[in-house]
């Protein structure tokens, strides 16, 4: 499945706001129409393609079992290739006939667990791989790694006598150390606790930014993958679904699967009349160019809809839930189709209240009626 | 609450306390008859025997470690790392050495490397009718025996780590830039290292209280050296301070086991556990693979069962399968059954107190009865005997005694079973059961106890395998005219007869076989 692209008002407004970084240089990772064999204990995938260009932050991003570790293991080739191939730096490490090994590869890792060395120091972890350095230069690279990654004074001590935070910096510091091709992180702050994980995002974000490290995240968190990322590959079941720029897979998903796992979304039916969509919410353009009398399903995002007290309106408030910034809304339409509003945190409402619906246009997305497997009506269940 | 949960547990107490004493009066009492020994006795001994055994007994054990290291670490990663027709069959039949008793392996290869035996022959042959081999009964002829008999210890401890090593390790070193040949050395060997050393560290204790193997091949050690003073000399004081240096040396090895394992905790990381990848064999490897694994298993194994059940079809050996046997046969299960129950009721109250409530008391009782692990059978014989003699003489010459040492002695292998079952049960556990309307008793009875059946189980099965075993404090104890299986072995043994000795020998290596499931499957510390 390939991304399409939607002549909207999102481009015009900025969104893709990482278009420089799509200058002429060559890319320094490229996947062309990889398959990895097939194993029953690891998920497959299936003819993905894409490629990083160099400092880029290249998030796969899908929930679990959907193959993006599968993809990362192969790029650092401890997954062999069944079909296609891959290059890094214009060079094809993986193809269905050759493997290059990993260690010749030059990419570093940081996996999951970390997996420091638990019979090494924290020095003895991060020059691991500097073997082949002057004994001063391998100091001096490893002093210049752990005064990036805060490490300081921590030089003598070993893996278990740090705290998670530390031990993530120490396997990042092992990775960059080497000044790797790429830097390929495994699902890195999903051991850390969540205020932890938003300050190591933070971190880490600054300091692949300031060393200009092509990197390759994968996670199965969208908030991760929006803060992070310069480009999302969305992935389900070992296919690519579709890739773009944070804003444009939030806003302008391209299937609804993309839809839902990024973000709470509501998926309302409607027909094509007179070339415009009618739905129960109200008239949408018809940006899927559909036929007439066509069925077709509208996504709105819950911060789309607003809702406005009024005794005489069909739609009743069923449940509130308070998020501490916002106010998340369930409301039943006449139809009893269920849709979700965001309002601020200081608009509180009864349950059972009537309210009026007012939907801002611009950020609907339409798919056609057969892009669902289960028919239109299908529940909003993949939520956060 | 808190009253009522110490009145329940008050009568456990007491009875965890007194075993804890019960077990460690004999060693004390050892300790004491060896300081309070006139000087002249340390000096006479100090002057003729000691440092001829202790330089024996630790050349032993080294020699012993370091060929076992070599055989346990290199099959370990044959079967662990390689993909090869026969793997699986190989992975198990490694821990079969460990059936074989060590003075069945001794009086086999007393006969195979003998004078005029079959490989003296076969050397013949080759290198002229004057050739020679060494002696089975002499330093190299000990360490063969004792290798072959052990190596399966650090074959287990190393295949379990390879097992379950984190793959992540090895494929970060590998990112890293590091070959397969590097990141062996400087990651997975490393990472194995603590497992490898607790191996031979189990294997060195071994050597070092082993009686049946150097009896029969009439290497002096200090274990032995222990007999010989009590049955030749009668001279217990000697004895005595013979088996004090024994405890010492056996105490350094075991701590530096314990030290190791307690520095292994680490190296478990958390994180998704992956299979690791069997590099698949050509035929060559295959057969090399296949060569070297039949090689080691035939003499540790293979050519010294062959040889028992051969010798045990033999007429001679027909003919004493009578009514005399049977009773051996029943001598030895009626010890072993009575000293696995007695083994398993003292055991589990001592577990379950340190587990629930681990106070230093609980704890201390607890370590207390581990201290069979640093008792050679002949001193914990000798600490029995003494103290019983002091105390209670009517006993002396009765089953009693011999079971309070079996017990001694094999308590710790029976604790090892009982500990981890009781500690992956969680207490919250028990406290759902005590929630849902469960009093204390009926909380045992249908929560706990079916919990910790297999545990219990194992336990018993290992003690009741290894009293069959035991030799030396049965041939220092036993009532007069009380024969076992292991000490018709060894009677007959020493005298040659090997035939004769047959039937009995191969009985306790089938009877053996069981207990070797319970090691793959298990944790390998049942052993």
């Amino acid at each position: 499945m390939t991304t399409e692209s939607h002549p909207t008002p999102a481009d015009t407004n900025g969104l893709d706001s990482q278009a420089d970084l799509s200058a002429p240089a060559a890319p320094i990772l490229e996947l062309r129409s990889v398959s990895c064999a097939y194993d029953p204990h690891r998920p497959a995938i299936r003819d993905i393609s894409f490629s990083a260009r160099e400092g880029e932050i290249l998030c796969l991003l899908g929930p679990s079992g959907c193959g993006k570790t599968t993809v990362l293991r192969a790029i650092a080739g401890f997954e062999p290739v069944r079909s296609g191939e891959i290059f890094l730096s214009g060079r094809r490490v993986s193809s269905s006939s050759a493997t290059i090994p990993t260690e010749e590869r030059h990419v570093g890792m940081v996996f999951q667990e970390y997996a420091l060395f638990p019979h090494l120091r924290v020095v003895g972890n991060i020059a691991f791989g500097l073997g082949h350095l002057s004994r001063s230069d391998r100091e001096n690279r490893v002093q210049e790694m752990l005064r990036l990654t805060g490490l300081e004074g921590f030089e003598r001590r070993y893996p278990h006598e740090l705290s998670g935070g530390q031990q993530q910096r120490v396997a990042l510091a092992r990775a960059l150390v080497q000044n790797p091709v790429v830097l390929l992180l495994d699902e890195p702050f999903s051991n850390l606790d969540p205020d932890m994980a938003g300050r190591m995002r933070q971190e880490l974000h600054t300091l692949l930014r300031r060393m200009k490290t092509t990197t390759i995240l994968v996670t199965h968190d969208h908030d991760e993958a929006f803060a992070m990322a310069d480009r999302i590959a969305v992935l389900n079941h070992g296919v690519l679904e579709q890739m773009d720029s944070p804003e444009i897979i939030y806003h302008l998903p391209s299937t609804p699967f993309v839809a839902d796992f990024v973000g709470q979304a509501d998926f309302i039916t409607g027909h094509v009349r007179e070339g415009m969509v009618h739905t129960e919410l109200g008239v949408f353009p018809n940006t899927l160019a559909a036929e007439e009398e066509a069925p077709v399903v509208v996504m709105i995002r819950p911060d789309d809809i607003h809702l406005l007290p009024d005794k005489s309106a069909g739609p009743r408030i069923v449940a509130r839930q308070f998020r501490g910034s916002e106010n998340l809304y369930t409301v039943r339409l006449g139809s009893g189709q269920i849709v979700h509003s965001s309002e601020s945190s200081t608009s509180v409402y009864q349950e059972g209240t009537a309210v009026e619906l007012r939907v801002s246009a611009t950020h609907t997305v339409l798919f056609r009626a057969d892009q669902f497997p289960d028919s239109a009506q299908r529940p909003h269940a993949l939520t956060d | 609450m808190t009253n009522l949960r110490l009145h329940a547990t008050f009568p456990l107490q007491l009875a965890v306390l007194g075993s804890a004493i019960l077990i460690l009066l004999p060693l004390g009492y050892v300790t004491g008859l060896a300081m309070s020994a006139d000087l002249a006795v340390w000096q006479r001994l100090w002057a003729t025997r000691i440092p001829e055994l202790l330089t024996n007994t630790v050349a032993l054990a080294g020699t012993v470690a370091v060929l076992t290291l070599l055989l346990g670490v290199s099959t370990a990663w044959i079967v662990t790392r390689f993909d090869f027709h026969g793997r699986r069959l190989w992975e198990v039949a490694l821990v079969l050495p460990l059936a074989m008793p060590t003075y069945v392996l001794a009086y086999v290869y007393n006969y195979l490397l003998g004078f005029n035996g079959p490989v003296e022959h076969l050397w013949q042959t080759l290198a002229g009718p004057q050739a020679r081999i060494f002696s089975p009964q002499s330093f190299w002829g000990a360490t063969l025996v004792m290798a072959l008999d052990t190596f399966p210890f650090v074959y287990l401890l190393t295949r379990s780590a390879l097992l379950s090593l984190n793959v992540s390790f090895e494929e970060v070193a590998r990112t890293c830039g590091a070959s397969r040949m590097r990141t062996m050395l400087r990651v997975t060997l490393p990472l194995l290292r603590p497992s490898i050393v607790a191996g031979t560290a189990l294997v060195i204790l071994y050597v070092v209280s082993d009686f049946g193997a150097v009896s029969l091949l009439r290497y002096q050690t200090l274990t032995y050296a222990v007999f010989q003073q009590m049955t030749g000399r009668s001279d217990n004081i000697a004895a005595s301070i013979l088996s004090i240096l024994l405890v010492i040396l056996a105490l350094i090895f075991l701590l530096t086991e314990r030290w190791f394992r307690h520095k292994s905790r680490f190296h478990q990381t958390t994180g998704r556990y992956r299979a690791p990848l069997r590099i698949r064999c050509d035929w060559i490897k295959t057969a090399t693979f296949t060569a070297y694994l039949s090689a080691i298993l035939g003499a540790a194994f293979g050519v010294p069962f062959y040889l028992l059940v051969q010798w045990s079809l033999s007429p001679e050996a027909l003919a004493i399968l009578d009514a005399r046997f049977v009773g051996f046969v029943w001598n030895s299960a009626f010890l072993s059954a009575l000293a696995a129950t007695a083994g398993v009721l003292i055991g589990l109250p001592l577990a379950y107190l340190a587990s629930r409530k681990p106070t230093w008391l609980n704890l201390g009782c607890l370590q207390a009865a581990y201290a069979g692990y640093v008792l050679p059978g002949p001193v914990a014989a000798l600490a029995v005997l003494v103290l019983c003699l002091k105390l209670v003489p009517f006993v002396y010459g009765t089953v009693v005694v011999l079971i309070v040492a079996y017990v001694l002695h094999f308590l710790p292998a029976g604790l090892q079973s009982l500990e981890p079952a009781l500690q992956q049960i969680t207490p919250n556990l028990e406290e759902a059961a005590r929630t849902l309307g469960l009093g204390v008793q009926s909380t045992w009875r249908r929560v706990t106890l079916p919990l910790i059946r297999n545990g219990f189980i194992a336990a018993w099965v290992l003690m009741f395998l290894q009293t069959m075993k035991e030799l030396p404090a049965t041939l220092l104890l036993r009532p007069v005219g009380f024969d076992t299986l292991a000490i018709r072995v060894w009677l007959e043994a020493s005298e040659e007869y090997y035939q004769l000795a047959a039937p009995s020998a191969l009985l306790i290596v089938l009877v053996g076989l069981p207990a070797l499931a319970l090691l793959l499957s298990r944790d390998w510390r049942a052993a």
